[in-house]
């Protein structure tokens, strides 16, 4: 388990700069294609190993990161409300990340900000079914 | 026992998979951290079994299959995927995959899912 874990922080990290470089791009050029596409993947493989070590917050709120970016991706650009959302995202689990690092152990959930990313997702479904 | 190609473009996730095969006594034969590689390294060494990522960069898993489906229709590759991609597992199968193994990676389902795969090819 502790190999696994210092092979996920470091992993995981790496995830964490790319995934703000492309957010950085993003908010310089919203429909850059390829800076949504790391996004979304990075969030992904997040997601994947943390769930692989029972680290539940971090696999929930990098889901839910996940999910938004799928639904970016569908969008094609990513809009101000997103990024900030996003950005929020990213500290979340850059937080967590770094609880796990100093203690071994993972915070319990930020409901709030999972809660934010859901309700973001769902918003923009209800906006594409039901355009105004 | 098998010799496998594990692609996946976490390294963390390789090592997993890499430690549940071995200790089964299966040899992993090369490592791919995207779709592109995947194809390059089946071509080299025409492994028994791929494990498969379905997100990867440069080219995906999916696309990967496909085109390794396409050099040999018999090649045994099994997607490794997470809860939610239902949609892209099935196309994975219709683009050629035989098999699928789910995120988080549990042992006994991993080495059940090979076996199952590896009789397969074998009957």
């Amino acid at each position: 388990m502790a190999k696994y874990r210092v092979v996920f922080l470091e992993e995981a990290s790496e995830h964490l700069e790319d995934m703000s470089r492309a957010l950085l791009e993003l908010e310089r050029e919203p429909g850059q294609g390829e800076a949504i596409d790391l996004v979304f993947r990075m969030a992904h493989s997040i997601k994947g190993m943390a769930a692989s070590l029972g680290y539940d917050p971090i696999t929930e709120v990098a889901h839910r990161l996940e999910d938004r970016m799928q639904g970016v991706r569908t969008a094609g650009r990513v809009e101000d409300d997103d990024l900030a959302l996003l950005w929020k995202g990213f500290e979340g689990i850059e937080a967590m990340l770094a609880a796990v690092r100093d203690t071994g152990e993972v915070p319990p959930t930020d409901r709030g900000l999972a809660r934010a990313l859901a309700s973001a997702e769902a918003l923009r479904k209800k906006k594409v079914l039901s355009p105004s | 026992m098998a010799r496998i190609l594990v692609a996946d473009d976490a390294s963390f996730m390789r090592q997993i998979i890499r430690d549940i095969l071995e200790s089964d006594g299966h040899e992993i034969v090369a490592e791919a951290s995207d779709g592109i590689q995947a194809v390059e390294e089946w071509k080299k060494h025409h492994p028994d079994v791929v494990t498969m990522d379905i997100v990867m960069p440069r080219r995906s898993g999916i696309d990967a299959v496909r085109a390794i489906a396409a050099i040999d229709a018999t090649a045994r590759v099994v997607m490794c995927s997470a809860l939610g991609q239902e949609t892209l597992v099935t196309e994975a199968l219709q683009a050629g995959a035989c098999d699928f193994i789910v995120k988080p990676f549990k042992p006994d389902a991993v080495l059940a899912t090979l076996r199952r795969v590896l009789e397969k090819g074998d009957a």
